[in-house]
């Protein structure tokens, strides 16, 4: 398995993954400046990625995604955090549009090429002590909430290879914090733009919701294609504390050639509500890992997702519903469409601990194939460790239905608006039981988009 | 020119696609604008395979014979090109859509109609959309919801009446509309085909039924009595009322 970019240590398969860009030098030299909590967060996160060793086909987890060819770890160079402000003069036509549709919002944030360039954020807002900001500038400003909150309780470096990487070489970022009782109106809104190709970016997202307050946030990625691979990973931690209401939307957008590392950890607290929906349409390959974690009595936990693939994009899911307290509810739902050669993985596992009784865990997980060379594999799964819980999983991977077709194709509807309504109506499903005005909306529209080549 | 049909069906062989055995034995039927005809059988008939051929379905195919309608050879015509042109069939069991409302794949399908150099007149499109709802009595919201999902017999019915309502058909094939309806539901659909006619004398209707129930609120002209794929009585109304008294028994005997 040795390859150019393994520096193969005698001690066996450790430190693979390490490569000129990506490296304890590299390390260091975020730390520099850093205060000593972070500097040493930063190093034991590396000394994980160091120890661990990079996924195979061979674990379970990894076995539809081959790392060692889909990602060119050593051809890559680390994106650095510089200055940039966000001019709409010169913003590429994409991002504005993009921009220009989230007009309700309680706040925005841009980042562009791994830093943030803007950010505003309504003064009403602000001065209940919503904080939306850089997560490089809260360093600085706000240290006592990251050094309770980041990489430790929700997505520390031991989860796994890659959020052990984005936790020691993250560059930027974002904090967002709701007060105890605050609630927004109107969703915070993120746009994370991409150009530069051969790059990797590692960029991290806190959010805090505390006591009783109530706030949704969506983020949105997006890039044109690019020339060459470039490796996106964004490090996601949600945190909802009693009582508070959490609304997590990711959408990503990014062009071919982008490999994106989503790696998201949500923590949901007594009576607290934590609902997330990841869309998936762009990027060459695109692999989620998301574990929600009910840990308080009554928590509630919605997790919608949906992709659409064509050509040889490549998904892979990876979920799991962690049921550790009493008394919460899962309820998972994601959808895919795939067309031309694309492919896409869920797996999903239930985990019903033992002590976490009167538990509703849900996992459903359907496939539509648009191709005779698309693919779907679904591996749902329980592990169930109480005996007084309800717990369900299924999966389906069909085709198109042709009586369908000809319903539609009989009211005048030629076959490829016909199969486009279809397909609609299958990903519909998911943004009916997410209520979020102005999302729903935009993410038809992307779907539309797409469906119309 | 107007006597001269607006469908005509030669010597119509037909069986299902995957199949050998033929359904459809030399089906002729001549069809003028205006008119209201009814077909009628038992079970197993053919009449419900000759609706599906005419309309396109996949999964049937025509083996010999000529379907001309409006001077084309329908059969030839994809089952889009069909609508498009005219044709209308209303499904005995009609299919449901999940996630896509009627009024968005109502709207969609009459902005197909009009092609892309043309843009569907919202207002137009709406006011047109309540006015047939109302027809059928059905509630405003019933457009919101997706086509046919989780529907009673009796919702999925109108639901075929509005979309005949919408696309204005020139020849409309209604395949067992009557079956699974109350006297309430009949009633409504029949009302609907009705007024529809009325608002549109040159519209051509093919009843297909088991029952002479339908007959009873909708007048043919002329009905026609199919037996084991081929039809062996035409007539007028006074058909039906053989039949009624009669039943399809004696139709058969005279078919060996």
């Amino acid at each position: 398995m040795a390859d150019s970019r393994t520096i193969n240590d005698p001690v066996g398969g450790l430190m693979e993954g390490v490569t000129d860009a990506l490296s304890g030098e590299a390390v260091e030299a975020l730390a520099a400046d850093e205060p000593q909590w972070l500097a040493e967060r930063r190093r034991h996160a590396w000394s994980v990625y160091e120890r661990t060793p990079m996924p195979t086909t061979r674990l379970e987890e990894w076995r539809y995604t081959d790392i060692s060819r889909k990602l060119k770890l050593d051809s890559l160079v680390r994106a650095d955090a510089k200055a940039v402000t966000f001019d709409r003069e010169t913003a590429p036509a994409r991002l504005l549009e993009s921009m220009d549709a989230d007009h309700e919002a309680s706040g925005h944030l841009v980042e562009l090429d791994g830093t943030v360039a803007h950010v505003d954020l309504r003064e009403d807002l602000a001065a209940k002590g919503v904080l939306l900001l850089s997560l490089r500038e809260a360093v600085t400003t706000h240290p006592e909430l990251l050094e309770r909150h980041l990489a430790t309780d929700a997505l520390p470096p031991e989860q796994g290879k890659f959020q052990a990487l984005n936790a020691a070489l993250w560059t930027d970022g974002i904090l967002l914090y709701v007060p105890r009782g605050v609630r927004l109106d109107h969703p915070v809104r993120v746009t994370r733009w991409v150009s530069e190709a051969g790059k990797a970016f590692f960029s991290r997202t806190l959010i805090v919701a505390d006591e009783g307050s109530q706030v949704s946030y969506v983020d949105e990625i997006l890039s044109d294609d690019l020339e060459a691979q470039s490796l996106v990973s964004s490090g996601v931690e949600v945190l909802a504390k009693p009582n508070a209401q959490v609304q997590y939307v990711s959408l990503q957008r990014l062009g071919r050639g982008a490999f994106h590392l989503a790696q998201q950890r949500t923590l949901a607290e007594k009576d607290s509500t934590l609902d997330t929906l990841n869309v998936n349409v762009g990027a060459s390959v695109a692999r989620l890992d998301l574990n929600a974690q009910l840990i308080g009595t009554g928590a509630n936990s919605d997790m919608l997702g949906l992709c659409f693939g064509e050509g040889d994009q490549h998904f892979d899911h990876n979920t799991s519903q962690d049921h550790v307290a009493s008394h919460a509810k899962s309820d998972l739902l994601y959808k895919g469409a795939l067309d031309g050669k694309a492919r896409s993985v869920f797996r999903g596992i239930i985990k019903v601990h033992k002590g976490a009784q009167q538990t509703d865990a849900y996992q459903t997980n359907r496939n539509l194939l648009l191709s005779d060379t698309a693919r779907a594999d679904s591996l749902p799964n329980l592990e169930i460790e109480a005996d007084d819980v309800r717990c369900s999983h299924g999966a389906t991977v069909g085709q198109l239905d042709q009586e369908m077709l000809f319903y539609l194709m009989s009211r005048g509807l030629p076959r490829h608006l016909a199969e486009r309504l279809v397909v609609l109506g299958f990903l519909g499903e998911v943004l009916s039981r997410l209520p979020l005005g102005g999302v729903v909306e935009k993410v038809t529209r992307i779907i539309e988009e797409k469906l119309h080549g | 020119m107007s006597d001269s049909p607006i469908l005509s069906i030669r010597n119509l062989h037909a069986k299902v696609a995957d199949e050998d055995v033929e359904i459809l034995h030399g089906v002729d039927l001549d069809l003028k604008k205006g008119e209201i005809h009814a077909i009628m059988g038992p079970n197993g008939s053919g009449k419900s395979t000759l609706a599906k051929i005419l309309a396109g379905h996949p999964g049937y195919e025509a083996t010999e014979g000529d379907v001309t309608y409006l001077g084309e050879d329908l059969l030839e015509q994809e089952p889009d090109e069909r609508s498009q042109n005219g044709v209308f069939l209303a499904f005995q069991y009609p299919v449901e859509i999940p996630g896509v409302s009627i009024a968005n794949f109502l709207r969609t399908a009459l902005q197909a109609r009009l092609g892309n150099d043309e843009e569907l007149d919202l207002f137009d499109y709406q006011d047109q959309l309540m006015e047939a709802m109302e027809l059928l009595d059905v509630d405003p919201s019933f457009a919101e919801r997706p086509v046919n999902d989780g529907f009673s017999g009796g919702e999925k019915k109108r639901n075929e009446i509005l979309q005949m309502a919408m696309l204005n058909p020139t020849l409309a094939l209604m395949d067992e509309t009557d079956s699974g309806l109350d006297i309430d539901a009949l009633q409504v659909v029949a009302k609907g085909v009705n007024t529809l006619a009325e608002r549109n004398p040159d519209m051509t209707v093919l009843i297909i039924t088991h029952y002479q129930r339908l007959l009873q609120f909708i007048k043919p002209d002329h009905v026609h009595v199919m037996i084991e794929g081929r039809i062996v009585e035409s007539g007028g109304p006074e058909v039906a009322e053989a039949l009624e008294d009669r039943g399809y028994e004696e139709f058969k005997s005279t078919t060996t």
